[in-house]
């Protein structure tokens, strides 16, 4: 019963028009996405900010209840940890209240990554370039940290000025570090998630028990022996954690962090883009 | 003069369906709604629905297509090959001009977004620059008379006037290609008289038509062809009058199957 118009197959006209590259195919490739996308600076910005502005809309403070709600608890859990670890409270509590702000950032982007595609209903309703939501994504989960950053920064430069030095700009190339692996964490477990449902509820229990095993309330030096390579030298969390923390700490990071994030960043982005070439167009049925 | 050419080869789009339950299943296999569905192993690990199978045809300047067909025929899954939004598992789709969809009465990202919020968004999801979006604003609040509501979130507009929000956008995209969905509101009862003015408008600004509805007075009054689709298939594509006859045939000779199964 299929009806094809008798002009298709053999019309010059069509014949012509293609070979002009007039007529395009409707595909759109991995790597169109990823730099058409990295290109609409000005959408990805904006669709991260309006996300933002709709999480805190009808609140008074806004973005700043995070910094309020990490205040609290830098406050409650530092008491505990001075006693468990026995720490001096003037080095444990930065070291607490830092550690905190990089682990909320890293785990928001690793869930929210997750759940990039599932929320995304509006995949179904218009061709765009899916690789924009994890740019959005990665900025947005920036902002929020530049918030609690401030914040830490005016409390730092009042009680302990002795921490902020020169060392203090190493943050900017850990941050940089930071969003260029959280857009592929986010396209790949997007992907993931989007296709197999149960793997979101993995990522939240695995994301619960990091932040016990990662050094993020007691020091990574009270571990030694296999523990320390499995939990602290080898464990990726740790790594970005470090590059970010040990700056707003005045310290600089060990080259080792950042010869493991130079793996992660390699091994993740050559998986993640050969996962969406194959599987992009797929996306859209995922959803 | 723009220039604008669809071209579908073979095109067909298989559906994977994920999760379901067996129950489901059966009823969708029951269903007399169209639509294959394919069991490719006996543990119904993967099963798909066929939306559409082996469509060819052409559409150029001027041509306004309707799509006919009963609810799965398969309109609105063509229409979201055509806009790129699924990409057919067999064949080809060619397009030469700018394509604009309106599908879903949802048309930025959010509907907690004001109205303000979402012809910025959505004007630059279709590729234009924030400043270009906005140096049209002044046209989409004349052209959607929607006046004070613009300031308010999305969610708390009436179908009616989301509809004239998303036409007023559309205008302002200028699109060569426009695909409209039913879905949109056009053609069922709440379909307002203004909304469908700028239908009309819209229509006419754009090179290639193609629209989804059970109207048919609405079909007839924008459409000068139609496509008549079963099952995912293209049973015939002709003038309005013809193939709306024929549809209605069909439709008759159906509905007391369906209402006895």
């Amino acid at each position: 019963m299929t009806v094809s118009s008798p002009s298709v197959n053999g019309d010059p006209k069509i014949a012509d028009a293609k070979s002009r590259g007039h007529l395009r195919l409707l595909v759109i490739t991995a790597s169109e996405d990823l730099l058409d996308g990295l290109r609409r600076y000005d959408l990805w910005g904006r669709v991260g900010f309006l996300d933002i502005k709709r999480r805190y809309r009808r609140t008074t403070i806004g973005p700043f209840w995070a910094t309020i709600s990490l205040a609290i608890f830098t406050a409650v859990m530092s008491s505990i940890g001075v006693g468990l670890w026995k720490q001096e409270p003037a080095e444990y509590m930065p070291f607490l209240a830092s550690g905190m702000m990089v682990w909320l950032m890293l785990s928001t982007m690793i869930t929210e990554g997750g759940n990039m595609f599932i929320s995304s209903q509006h995949l179904n309703r218009m061709r765009m370039d899916y690789s924009i939501l994890a740019y959005a994504l990665a900025w947005r989960n920036l902002v929020s940290f530049f918030h609690n950053l401030a914040v830490y920064l005016v409390i730092v430069a009042i009680f302990l000025p002795k921490l902020i030095t020169p060392t203090i700009l190493l943050v900017i190339p850990g941050l940089v570090l930071v969003a260029v692996n959280a857009v592929w964490v986010a396209l790949l477990l997007g992907m993931i998630c989007v296709r197999f449902r149960d793997v979101q509820q993995l990522i939240a229990t695995v994301l619960q028990i990091s932040l016990f095993v990662t050094p993020v309330f007691w020091p990574p030096h009270l571990l030694t022996g296999l523990t320390r390579l499995v939990f602290v030298d080898l464990n990726p969390l740790f790594a970005f954690i470090n590059v970010v923390r040990e700056p707003l700490l005045g310290k600089t990071p060990s080259l080792w962090s950042y010869l493991v994030i130079l793996v992660v960043t390699l091994v993740g982005w050559i998986a993640t883009f050969k996962v969406f070439s194959r599987y992009r167009k797929r996306i859209a049925f995922w959803v | 003069m723009t220039m604008a050419t669809i071209l579908t080869e073979n095109v067909g789009l298989d559906f994977p369906i994920y999760g379901m339950q067996r129950s489901l299943r059966r009823a969708l296999f029951q269903s007399a709604t169209g639509g294959f569905i394919n069991k490719k192993d006996l543990q119904h690990r993967h099963v798909t629905v066929t939306a559409l199978t082996g469509l060819s045809f052409q559409l150029s300047d001027g041509d306004r297509l309707a799509l006919v067909g009963h609810n799965g025929a398969g309109k609105s899954s063509l229409l979201k090959v055509l806009a790129g939004i699924y990409y057919p598992t067999s064949g080809q789709v060619w397009v030469d001009g700018k394509i604009t969809s309106l599908f879903e009465l949802t048309l930025g990202i959010d509907s907690e977004d004001t109205g303000y919020e979402t012809i910025v968004t959505a004007g630059m999801l279709h590729g234009m620059t924030q400043s270009e979006i906005e140096s049209k604003i002044p046209e989409i609040e004349q052209f959607s008379e929607l006046g004070e509501y613009l300031s308010l979130p999305v969610r708390t507009y009436s179908m009616g006037m989301t509809t004239r929000l998303g036409f007023s956008l559309a205008t302002v995209f200028e699109p060569e290609i426009l695909l409209l969905d039913e879905g949109i509101g056009a053609g069922d009862a709440r379909f307002t008289d203004r909304a469908s003015a700028r239908l009309h408008e819209l229509a006419k600004k754009s090179a290639i038509l193609v629209l989804a509805s059970h109207s048919d007075d609405l079909i007839r009054s924008i459409c000068n062809k139609a496509a008549l689709m079963n099952s995912g298939r293209l049973v015939k594509i002709g003038p309005v009058d013809e193939i709306l006859s024929e549809y209605h045939i069909e439709k008759a000779r159906s509905e007391p199957r369906a209402t006895a199964g």
